[in-house]
C-alpha cells in the first residue's frame, strides 16, 4: 500500500494500544484474597495462534510490558500525542466475582504503572455479565483524569443491546465515557466463534470474528439503547468498518416494514451511527489500491466514523500511513487524531495539536 | 371527474371498497365516519396497497421497552412489503416524503363521491 502523506501537525491519537503485565500473574499484586491465590487463565489466545506469534517482533521480547519502550514505539517514533491503553482481561469467566476481581486489579495495575506518564490514557475494564459490579467499577474510576473510556470484551453470552446490560451503558453515558468493544485474549467459557460453529483456522477466525460487532451494533439499535441514552458512545476497536455499510443498508431496508415491532427506534438505523458509533482502523480493511481506497472512503462515509488505532504490539497492527492510505489531508487529520480528540474529549497534552 | 362509488351506508366505519378508477383502482375507506380515498398503488414498490390490512400501529411508551397500540383502524399495511400508510393522509409512516396518492371525497345525497381525474 502506498504511503499517504501524514500531515505534520496531525497530532496523532492512537486509540488502541494493548499494554500487558510483564508476567500475566503480576496483576495479583493488586488483588486481595481470596482472589490473589485463585487460579485463572493467562493472556494467550488458546485456539487461534497467529502465524508468527501474536506480537510484532519490533515490540521486543516482552511486548507491550515496558511503559518506556511502549511510549517510545507508539508515541515518539510515530509522532503521536496520545495513546489510549486497552489492556486485555481473561475472557468470560464463569465465576463472575473472579472476573470482576481481574478487571479491578487490571485497572489498578494500569493506573499505578502506566497512567502517570505523559500521553497515556486508560480504559476502565469491566465484566458486563455482572452489571452491578461493572457499574461499581465504573463509579470507582470515572473521576480519574486519565481514564477516558470503559472497555468490554467482544465475546458475550447475549448481544450488548439487551436489557441485562442497560445499567452499565447508563453509567458510562452518565460519566461521558465511550465504551470500547474489543476481542479479549484468553478463553473463558465462551460461545462458538461463529453462530454455525467454530472456525477451524486462523484465517477464518481473523476474517470473521471482528464482524461480531454487527450483532452488538444491531442489538444496541433495535433494543433502543441509543434512543434512550443520547450520550452513549460505542467504539468497535477491532475494526470492521468495511462491513458496516452493507449491514447498515440491510437494517435500514427492513426497519421500514418492522418498525412497529420496535417503536422506540424512531429513525433509520443508519441515523444513529454518527452520534453513537466509531470504528478503529485495521489493516485488513478496504481495497488495497490507494486510489480505489480514496473512493471507498468517500462513498461509504467511512472517514466520518474511523479513528486510528495501532493495536500495538499485535502482529497485525496498523501504522498511521496504512490507516490513512488514500485519504486526503483533511480526512487523514480527522482519522489520525482530530476525531479521537473530540470523541474522547482529551485534555492535557493530547488536546494540543 | 366525479364518480359516485357507493351508497354511504354501504361503507360502514372500518369498511372500505376498492373501485376501478384511475390507473390501479382506488380504495375508499370509512375511518370513524370520515371517508378517505387512496390510490391502490404503493409508493415504495408499486404494490396493491389497498389490498392490505387496515390496522393500527405502535409508538414507544414512557418506560423503556413500553409500547402502545395507537391509531387502530387508521393504518393501512401494504401486502407486498408491509410499509405502513396513514389512511387519513396517504403518508407512509417511515418516510413522509413517500405518499400514496389521495383523492377528494364527499358525501352527496347519500352517495360517496370521489373525484379522480387520471385515467
Amino acid at each position: 500500500m502506498s504511503a499517504a502523506p501524514i500531515p505534520p501537525a496531525a497530532g496523532i491519537v492512537d486509540c488502541a494500544v494493548h499494554p500487558a503485565p510483564r508476567h500475566p500473574d503480576d496483576i495479583r499484586a493488586y488483588m486481595r484474597e481470596p482472589w490473589r491465590s485463585r487460579p485463572f487463565p493467562g493472556l494467550q489466545r488458546y485456539f487461534y495462534p497467529a502465524p508468527n506469534g501474536d506480537f510484532d517482533p519490533a515490540a521486543g521480547p516482552n511486548p507491550g510490558t515496558d511503559p518506556d519502550l511502549v511510549a517510545r514505539h507508539v508515541l515518539r517514533d510515530r509522532g503521536a500525542a496520545a495513546a489510549i491503553l486497552l489492556p486485555q482481561t481473561r475472557g468470560l469467566l464463569p465465576d463472575l466475582d473472579l472476573a470482576a476481581a481481574i478487571c479491578a486489579a487490571t485497572n489498578d495495575w494500569l493506573a499505578a504503572q502506566w497512567l502517570d506518564r505523559p500521553g497515556f490514557y486508560g480504559s476502565i475494564r469491566v465484566s458486563p455479565a455482572d452489571p452491578v459490579q461493572a457499574v461499581a467499577e465504573i463509579e470507582r474510576w470515572a473521576g480519574h483524569p486519565r481514564m477516558v473510556q470503559v472497555a468490554v470484551p467482544m465475546q458475550a453470552h447475549q448481544p450488548y443491546g439487551q436489557r441485562l446490560y442497560a445499567p452499565i451503558w447508563e453509567a458510562a453515558a452518565r460519566h461521558g465515557l465511550p465504551v470500547a468493544v474489543h476481542i479479549d485474549s484468553a478463553s473463558g467459557v465462551e460461545l462458538q466463534t461463529t453462530p454455525v460453529g467454530a472456525a477451524a483456522h486462523y484465517v477464518e477466525w481473523s476474517a470473521l470474528y471482528p464482524l461480531n460487532f454487527g450483532v452488538h451494533l444491531a442489538s444496541f439499535i433495535a433494543e433502543g439503547v441509543f434512543g434512550r441514552l443520547p450520550d452513549l458512545r460505542v467504539v468497535f476497536a477491532d475494526g470492521g468498518i468495511d462491513m458496516l455499510p452493507p449491514l447498515a443498508w440491510r437494517m435500514d431496508k427492513n426497519w421500514r416494514p418492522t418498525r412497529n415491532e420496535t417503536p422506540w427506534v424512531d429513525r433509520t438505523p443508519t441515523a444513529y451511527l454518527r452520534q453513537h458509533v466509531r470504528f478503529l482502523s485495521h489493516r485488513l480493511e478496504g481495497p488495497a489500491d490507494a486510489a480505489t481506497r480514496a473512493k471507498w472512503l468517500s462513498l461509504t462515509g467511512a472517514a466520518n466514523l474511523l479513528m486510528y488505532g495501532s493495536s500495538y504490539p499485535a502482529w497485525d497492527g496498523c501504522d498511521p500511513a496504512t490507516a490513512v492510505a488514500g485519504a486526503d489531508s483533511a480526512t487523514a487529520t480527522r482519522i489520525l487524531g482530530a476525531s479521537a480528540r473530540d470523541w474522547y474529549r482529551l485534555a492535557g497534552e493530547a488536546a494540543q495539536a | 371527474m366525479r364518480h359516485r362509488v357507493a351508497r354511504a351506508a354501504e361503507i360502514p366505519p372500518g369498511g372500505m371498497v376498492l373501485v376501478p378508477l384511475g390507473r390501479r383502482g382506488v380504495g375508499v375507506y370509512n375511518v370513524r365516519g370520515a371517508f378517505h380515498a387512496l390510490s391502490n398503488l404503493c409508493p415504495h414498490a408499486g404494490g396493491p396497497v389497498c389490498r392490505g390490512d387496515v390496522t393500527g400501529t405502535t409508538v414507544a411508551g414512557g418506560a423503556p421497552y413500553a409500547q402502545e397500540w395507537v391509531r387502530d383502524g387508521e393504518i393501512l399495511r401494504c401486502p407486498w412489503h408491509a410499509w405502513e400508510i396513514d389512511i387519513t393522509t396517504g403518508r407512509t409512516i417511515t418516510d413522509p416524503t413517500r405518499t400514496v396518492a389521495t383523492y377528494p371525497v364527499t358525501v352527496e345525497d347519500g352517495w360517496v363521491v370521489v373525484e379522480v381525474d387520471e385515467r
